[in-house]
Order: C-alpha cells, then structure tokens, then sequence
C-alpha cells in the first residue's frame, strides 16, 4: 500500500464546456497528454483544477475518469478537500472504492482551524480510508493555517499512512523544519514542492513538484527536475527563472490565465467557472507573446 | 560603481556589562574572534547586534572602534536603519565618512509605508553616500512591510550605488523574481542570504551570507559557506541541515538565545537589552543541555 512519489508530477486542469459544464472527453485527452509527455505521477483536483467549483457529484466524476485515463500506468491521488470536512470524508471513500493510490487534503478552509483541529481531521481522512495520505501545506493562502513541524510529527506518530507531503510554504526555514522532523520519525516520507521550485528545495531533499506549468510546457519542467537532481546548479537557475516567469504569467487568477495559456498551445481546454474570470482574446494575445518570447512555442508540444 | 562582493558576512552581537553598559573591550576581542573565524565582512549593529536597542551616540561610537580595530582586513557594513529617513540617511552619511566599505537599511520600523513611500525611504537613504547601498529585507521582523520587484527595479533606476538585496524573507519566489529581473538591468546586483539558509538562496543565485551563528559555530558556517560557492548545493545538504538545527535550538531560547549559545561556547557577550528578555538561569540550563547534546558543535571553537 505505497506508492513512490518522484520527479514532475502533473495535476491537471478541469476542462469545461462552453456551458461550463465538465467536458470529460478532453479531460481523458489532458491526463493521457500529460502522461505521454513525462508526468510521474497525476493528481486531481488540485486548485488548479478548480475543485472548490466542482459540485461533489462532478468531483467523484472526475475521479473516475482520472482512474480510468490514467489507466495504471502512474500513481494516481485525489484531492478530496472541500470546504464541509463531511464531503472530504465522502470523497475520499470514494477515491478508495474506485481504485486511486492515495488522497491528498490541504489543511480546512476557512475556519482557521487550531493545530488541534488540523490534527483531528488529518487523523480522521487517515483513518477513513486504506490509501496513503498526502498532506498539503499552504500557509500563504490560508491566513497562515499552516502544518507545523510539531504537527506534522503527531500526525506522523498516528498515522502510518502519511507518505508525504505537498510543500507550499516556499519557505527554506518552513521547508526545513518540516523534513527535519519528518525523515526522523519516517526515513521514507516525501517532500514534494508546490509549483515547479526545484532549484531551491531538491538540493534539501525534495523529491519533485507538482506541476503548474505542464500543460504548457512538460519539456521545460522536466528539464529542470533532471537539472536539480543532477546537480547541475548554473542549468537548474536558468530553468527555474525561465518557470519562474511563467508562474508569474499564469498565478494571476489561477488558472484562468493557464487555461488562456492551453489555447495558445493548441490545447484549448474551455473556460474558467466563475468567480474566475476566463481568459479574454487579449489576455490569450498576452500570453502568447509571452510564451513566444520565452521560447516555449518552439520548444514545446502543440496540440494534444 | 565597481561592483562589491561581500561574501560571507557575519553579524556581531554587542556586547554588554552587567548593568547593561556597552562592553568595548569584550567587542574588540569579538572583532578579531570573528576575524580568525573567517569573516570575509563585517555587518555591526544588525539585528543580532540590537542596533534598535542602541542609541545614536552609541552606534555611532560602535562603528568608529569597529573600524578602528578592524584596520581594513575586511570590508565593514554599517547598519543604518531607522524610523525617520532623515535619521537613517544622516547615519548613513557618517558611516561613510568613518570608513564603511557600504550601508544597509531595512524598511522603517513602525511606519506601514505604501510603496511609494518605501521607495523614497530607501532612494534617500542610499542617495546620502556614495558607498555601496544594500536592503535588508525581513518582512517578519518588519510587521509584513513587502517588497515587490517592481520597487525594487525602480531603485535600481534611482540609485548607481544600489548594489544588492540581503534576504531574510526566505520566500524563494521572492528571490527568484528579485534577482532573476535585477540582473537583466544590473547584472552584477548581488543576492544575500540574510541568515544561514544558504542553500536555497545560493541555489537561486546568492552568493554572499549573512550570519550571526558565525559568534556560535564558526567552522559549521564556513563549511556551508564553502560548500554552497562551489554551487555543489545537493553536497551541501548535511552541513545546512546541522547548522539549522544549531539555529532552531537558539531561535526557541529566546531573544537571549544567541547571547546564551555564545556564553556556553565560552564566549560570554552578557545579556541582551530591555525590552529584550533576558535568558533566565533554567533557560540556559536548557539551551546549554541542548547544544551540549550535538556531537557537530565538538569541533567548534570554544573560547576567545
């Protein structure tokens, strides 16, 4: 009951209709892109695959078409947060009975829950279902709820389970402390970086990102994974300024302006459900001669 | 400007008596401490040298001994932050008349400053000498006071003499876009490490480090140090990992954590200034239980 978690991880966006319905097919299309094209590993939703706009039913949906494109061939993870702790509790259930390899949940929204309750509700989805658990810390996006390096050795010290650990802190002292006390209760617990910020934190024994930009670009955010682990440190900085750019371009109302990116690349993956605003023609043009300048048009995939 | 370098920076403490009276003769031996130890700078009065806790007088007193005793063997910063940017500016201008090799300044302390504000602070700071002009940036310490990439370009613009950004956000995404734009504009800009999280931040392109550990482990620092300029950053992993666990052990003693960590290596500096609370007797037994328990500090130096 473990999977390895290693190297460029995609978690893809969700497709939509013009009705902003989901558009499954080119969703099953997306997951088969991104395994073809290098990821290591497919985890869905992630923000970035606007789960907090996916009714529910639509996320079980979801889920069961990630397992069926998938179709083994990478680990598979579902993110089961939603905004009531009930629905991550269904939702991982879920994920089990169809078959994923692990769930991966961020601390609750919202709340602003205590370490106590952050504690309690890890236990709880760890002990809910018999899959490996992810945990995701985001302290800057959530008003600085944040999975400590206390916490993180309770959850540790209860939960066989936990495997590893969605970084986002991008925090040399948070990133620290996490693995200081974790690869000492677990030798074997993973640390995996939010967005692609590998040169800082491979070198500190991260083991890969889950990716924002592998949509657009699979090749860049490979290269800079095999720079990272390679040690070549002048290739790796010039790879991560370069992703370090797009973040930039594409972390503006996440992931409208990815979607807008996905057009540019012959990959147009539908509209952004609402509050996000959908990518215009202009911001689309932007993008686009962004990307070009970048060089990405050249050096990447078009079309699926 | 011809372009400074100040590679590895160590930060004293200032010393006191016990009726909390500046201790020259105890700094002068700190001086040629740190001097023997590998200094290839020196930053007086920085945060760990209490310089808020210092009146104008007796920083100014501090720097004229410390250039005095220092002879030229190394490049001398002088910290020169303030409220007023009148007040920081005129330091400024009598820490380059005493011989300071360059000033750093932080972000006022108090003032909530927009950015404009922000930007004529520094502007007028660093446009007061003609030496080379660093920012310190800590926006923790700093009541969250951020700096974008944005004013840090326009600085760029404004000062000739703007040569490099100390760090102490540890947000890599911060460093990344600081550094990766600067040196489109100026090429030599130089990246800090604003504490001993070299790692990251040389992974991304610092090449110089601030530390205050250099009073407590000398010789840990120095390895990192070395390690992290050969851009080997994946070989510098145990060396950065022991030395953050000297760091956290002092960090949860307290303010007074550093004094004490220096006193158990035999280096006693006296207790930090109100409103700084002092380390209590059980609090030092405890730091001093807890660094005598790490087999790395047995070959440090111990004593003057």
């Amino acid at each position: 009951m473990t999977i390895v978690l290693r190297g460029v991880m995609q978690s893809p966006v969700t497709p939509l209709k013009d009705d902003f319905s989901l558009d499954v097919p080119t969703y099953e299309r997306l997951v088969d892109f991104h395994v073809r094209t290098g990821a290591t590993a497919i985890s869905w939703p992630h923000h970035k695959g606007e789960s907090l706009n996916l009714t529910i039913a639509e996320r079980k949906q979801g889920a069961e078409a990630t397992v069926k494109a998938v179709a083994g061939r990478v680990p598979v993870s579902i993110h089961v947060s939603a905004l009531a702790v009930e629905d991550s509790m269904e939702l991982a259930r879920h994920a089990q009975k169809i078959g994923a390899d692990a769930i991966i949940a961020i601390t609750p929204y919202f709340w602003g829950p205590s370490p106590d309750a952050i504690y309690d509700y890890f236990v709880r989805l760890g002990t809910t279902v018999d899959l490996p658990v992810i945990a995701y810390n985001s302290p800057s996006y959530l008003e600085g709820v944040e999975i400590t390096g206390e916490l993180i050795e309770r959850l540790l010290m209860r939960l066989p389970n936990l495997i590893a650990m969605k970084e986002a802190s991008f925090n040399s002292e948070k990133f620290m402390e996490i693995s200081r006390v974790a690869l000492k209760v677990r030798p074997s617990f993973s640390i995996v970086a939010g967005v692609e910020f590998l040169a800082p934190s491979v070198p500190l024994g991260c083991v890969g990102s889950y990716s924002s930009a592998g949509a657009i670009c699979p090749n860049l955010c490979t290269q800079l994974f095999d720079a990272c682990i390679t040690g070549q440190s002048v290739k790796a900085r010039e790879l991560q300024f370069k992703l370090a750019r797009l973040w930039d371009l594409f972390r503006d109302q996440y992931p409208s302006s990815l979607k807008g990116g996905m057009v540019v690349m012959g990959r147009a993956v539908g509209p952004t459900r609402p509050p996000l605003p959908t990518a215009t023609k202009e911001r689309q043009a932007f993008i686009a001669k962004q990307l070009e300048e970048l060089g990405i048009l050249d050096t990447e995939p078009h079309g699926w | 400007m011809s372009t400074f370098k100040p590679g590895l920076v160590y930060t004293p403490v200032t010393p006191f008596t016990p009726d909390l009276k500046i201790d020259f003769s105890r700094f002068e031996k700190l001086l040629e401490f740190h001097l023997r130890n590998g200094a290839e700078a020196l930053a007086i009065q920085m945060h760990a040298g209490e310089s808020v806790s210092l009146a104008d007088a007796e920083q100014r007193k501090v720097l004229d001994m410390t250039i005095k005793q220092v002879k030229g063997r190394v490049p001398v910063i002088a910290h020169v932050s303030d409220s007023g940017t009148a007040i920081a500016a005129e330091r400024a201008r009598y820490a380059q008349n005493a011989g300071a090799a360059a000033v750093i300044a932080t972000t006022p302390y108090y003032w909530t400053p927009p950015p404009a504000m922000l930007l004529e602070h520094f502007a007028q700071i660093g446009a007061a000498v003609n030496i080379p002009f660093l920012v310190f940036y800590s926006p923790d310490e700093m009541g969250g006071a951020k700096l974008s990439t944005e004013l840090v370009l326009k600085l760029i613009e404004r000062l000739p003499n703007f040569t490099g950004m100390v760090d102490r956000s540890l947000d890599w995404q911060f460093m990344i876009n600081i550094v990766s734009n600067a040196w489109r504009v100026r090429p030599d800009f130089q990246l800090l490490a604003g504490n001993e999280y070299m790692v990251s931040a040389g992974a991304v392109g610092a090449t110089g480090m601030f530390t205050s550990l250099a009073g407590v482990a000398p010789g840990l620092v120095r390895e990192l140090y070395k390690i992290c300029r050969t851009e080997k950053y994946m070989d510098a992993r145990k060396s950065q990992e022991q030395l953050v666990e000297v760091l956290q052990i002092v960090k949860r003693a307290g303010a007074g954590g550093l004094k004490g960590a220096m006193r158990m290596m035999g280096r006693d500096c006296g207790q930090p200034r109100p409103p700084l609370d002092p380390l209590s007797a059980d609090g030092y037994a405890k730091l001093a239980e807890q660094l005598g328990g790490l087999a790395i500090l047995g070959g440090e130096p111990r004593g003057w």
